[in-house]
């Protein structure tokens, strides 16, 4: 049986590339090598956690319990503490950066606390460590208005009508009452995201949009070379450019499968398992595929192949989502990927990441992707039918 | 001043070039503003919010969320949306306020908000930190109306109003917080943060991929046909560098101008601002020069060139900062002269330091400029010989 002419034209042309150190680089170091460089850099770094440095400068009944709130099993998850004799000690731990954040507790704080002029917490931060900053006074708010409660009850009961000659009573009365709101809080149902699981099909897709740049490149070298033309010889456009394609899709394939392999085995990143990723990366390459296709067509030259290729990778890495995670964008710039089948990629490898790897998460993306994939080739099939005549 | 004119051809060939006037133009301002706009909001937790029940106290609870400086709130019409915000990490957590909040409340039960998150996720402690402080002020306010509904008759509705007034006229603890410093360590978030580091990584990464021309001058043996006249080996390779020379400093000028204009990036102290411009310039020459004496071919320099120029610029912080990466990683990215160069620009632009403030990091970036250079030349005088 003989071989078909695209399926001899792709062998020859996968030959050539694992060849070139270029597409070995650009295939499969490159993308791991910087998924590495990612994977290291934010290991220790998932968990939000800082220090705080506490200066008790009273030492009383209401300094107790808030220190008691500040070292509390709830707060130890988010917060741990530092003791400091004097507030000049703790201001320069903060400068220094060894502590986030830097509560005060003023001396005679516990005796004015009842009274009409009450000492206020302190909570000093720094310019850089804002979340943490926002957090210790968070924290330190809660503090004061569960003090604060009580005697707020009282003073409202006396301004909607109560007899202040009952003051104490009323006192007592608030002392013994719950928090009417509860905060409960529940499973959201998903996993966490960890940086390598969206950036490991990022670099990997967009290492494989390069293949449109060398694949376009190939095959106007061949033009010039003369090999192009021994080939139409034998073979018709249609077949030449289906055997280039089928080059694209086998290295494309390789270079994310490998992409997903090590990077799952390596680094724990969750592509949503062998056969769901394989669902996405399929139409992810057919779409590479079929871009190759389409530039080649365009194109009249190498400059312009390379020129064209260019622009696509880098608009379409861009637009995507590929540099940058997306999810911490503005909303319109994550409307705007969803116009890219690099962009519907990224959004599938996330949701299986973060949620339950079941074909009806894939479903949506998959379709997207391969309508833009035939979308690309029917305007391909209608351009290389118009040219036909100067490629052969 | 035939190295003038090596220069100017190679400049002329440049600007003939689209794919490279598209890499050195458009794509630097493209990345400036996504990543511009992606760098950002890491002061205030990204929060999701439902509000199911359709009473004043449901509406008071999203109020005082929107109110805490702790929280840059989302509103979502579903749970369903507000979870799916959460799992793809556009959002912290989610707070869900339940239908009959504003019932169970007014009918004296306790009222109930539902946190949805992942407890182990990254910022969910401090997310839930600052939703637990907004809300108890919210609960204090509510525990205060209904115990005068419970003293004198009434709804808790009846009796909001004047809670409000009585919080502010009752002296209560107060918690007074301050900023010690008032000058940045890291770069400001925005467009300030991306416009000085993508000058950083385009101007590397150009003349990395710019090397291909040399490579092409070689290819075409244009250098032997220039050694056939009577141009020294060392005229050739002045010309060379001066032309990589002059694309660096044009990019570096660009982003600059149009950092300054489109997006209101201020520079900084502008003398130390050139002097800086000039030694990433002249470290971005040494990489190009360099670039096309090591690559073999045209294609090599042009796409393993970017690649290595990204590797080095993550390692660098010109993709995220370096502050929020591990310490061990911090040190290791100062092994490229990337993140020499960005900590220069954060003296520059965030402590608003001047020439004597930057003098390490302009010391060591020459260092890498001279490196760079010297194995450049020795490198390309070998190759013409």
């Amino acid at each position: 049986m003989r071989t078909p002419v695209a399926v001899v034209i792709a062998g020859k042309d996968l030959r050539q590339r694992f060849r070139d150190r270029s597409a070995l680089v650009l295939g499969f170091a490159a993308p791991l090598a910087i998924a590495a460089l990612m994977s290291l850099a934010f290991r220790g770094t998932e968990q939000f956690h800082f220090t705080a440095g506490v200066v008790n400068n009273d030492h009383g009944q209401m300094a107790s319990a808030f220190g008691q709130v500040i070292t509390s099993k709830e707060v130890k998850s988010v917060m741990a503490t530092r003791s400091y004799d004097t507030e000049a000690s703790a201001r320069a731990a903060l400068k220094h950066r060894s502590v986030s954040a830097v509560f005060v507790v003023p001396s005679g704080f516990s005796q004015s606390a009842a009274g009409a002029h009450p000492e206020s917490i302190r909570v000093l931060t720094s310019i850089d460590l804002q979340l943490a900053g926002q957090v210790a006074d968070s924290i330190a708010q809660s503090f004061v208005t569960q003090v604060n409660a009580d005697r707020l009850s009282v003073a409202t009961a006396v301004t909607a009508g109560a007899s202040s000659g009952r003051i104490a009573e009323l006192a007592a009365s608030a002392s013994t009452l719950r928090p009417p709101l509860d905060i409960v809080s529940r499973p959201s149902g998903s996993h966490s995201l960890k940086v390598i699981s969206y950036y490991a099909p990022g670099m990997g897709i967009f290492f494989l949009l390069f293949a449109i740049g060398f694949t376009a490149r190939g095959y106007f070298v061949e033009r010039r070379n003369g090999t192009l033309e021994r080939m139409s010889a034998a073979a018709r456009p249609g077949q030449i450019i289906l055997g280039k394609s089928l080059a694209v899709l086998v290295y494309g394939s390789a270079s994310l499968g490998t992409m997903a392999l090590v990077t799952s085995l390596l680094f724990g990143a969750d592509w949503g398992g062998p056969l769901l990723a394989t669902a996405v990366g399929i139409p992810m390459v057919l779409s590479v595929v079929a871009l190759t296709a389409l530039v080649i067509v365009l194109a009249r030259s190498e400059r312009q192949a390379e020129g064209m290729a260019s622009i696509v990778t880098f608009g379409l890495a861009l637009m995507g989502g590929n540099f940058v995670f997306l999810s911490t964008a503005p909303p319109l710039l994550r409307k705007l990927a969803l116009f890219t089948p690099n962009g519907w990629a990224l959004r599938a490898y996330l949701d299986l990441a973060t949620g339950p790897h079941r074909w009806s998460t894939i479903a949506l993306p998959v379709v997207a992707m391969l309508s833009f994939a035939l979308a690309v080739s029917a305007i391909t099939a209608i351009l290389l039918r118009r040219s036909e005549v100067s490629l052969s | 001043m035939t190295a003038a004119t090596i220069a100017r051809v190679t400049l002329r060939r440049l600007a003939r070039d689209r794919t490279s006037l598209f890499f050195m133009i458009i794509l630097p301002v493209v990345v400036i503003v996504v990543v511009g706009a992606s760098v950002g909001g890491f002061s205030r937790f990204k929060v999701a919010v439902v509000n199911e029940d359709s009473g004043r106290l449901g509406a008071g609870i999203v109020s005082a969320l929107r109110h805490s400086t702790a929280i840059d709130l989302h509103v979502f019409s579903t749970a369903d949306a507000a979870r799916t915000s959460v799992r793809r990490a556009e959002t912290t957590l989610a707070v869900i306020i339940p239908r009959t909040t504003s019932a169970d409340l007014q009918s004296g039960h306790p009222g109930k908000v539902v946190v949805l998150g992942d407890r182990t996720s990254s910022s969910f402690e401090g997310a839930f930190t600052a939703v637990s402080a907004a809300v108890s002020n919210q609960s204090a306010r509510l525990q205060a109306a209904g115990f005068a509904a419970q003293q004198v008759g009434g709804t808790v509705d009846d009796h909001l109003g004047e809670a409000d007034r009585a919080a502010a006229s009752t002296a209560a603890l107060q918690v007074t917080t301050s900023t010690i410093d008032t000058v940045r360590q890291v770069l400001p978030e925005g467009f300030s943060y991306s416009a000085p580091t993508m000058l950083v990584l385009f101007v590397f990464i150009n003349a990395l991929a710019a090397g291909a021309g040399i490579i092409e001058t070689r290819q075409l043996r244009i250098y032997e046909r220039m050694s056939a006249a009577p141009v020294r080996r060392r005229t050739i390779i002045a010309g060379e560098t001066l032309a990589y020379l002059s694309i660096s400093l044009l990019q570096s000028v660009l982003i600059v101008t149009i950092g300054a204009t489109l997006f209101g990036v201020s520079w900084g102290d502008p003398i130390a601002a050139a002097a800086l411009i000039m030694v990433w310039a002249l470290v971005g020459t040494g990489a190009g020069v360099l670039s096309g004496t090591l690559f073999r071919t045209p294609e090599q320099a042009s796409s393993i060139g970017p690649a290595l120029g990204i590797g080095l610029g993550m390692l660098g912080g010109c993709m995220w900062p370096l502050e929020i990466v591990s310490p061990l990683m911090r040190t290791v990215g100062h092994i490229t002269p990337q993140s020499w160069a960005v900590d220069a620009w954060t003296i520059l632009l965030s402590r608003k330091g001047n020439l004597v403030d930057l003098a390490p990091q302009l010391g060591v970036l020459a260092l890498f400029a001279a490196a760079l250079i010297s194995l450049a030349t020795y490198r390309l005088g070998r190759r013409l010989t």
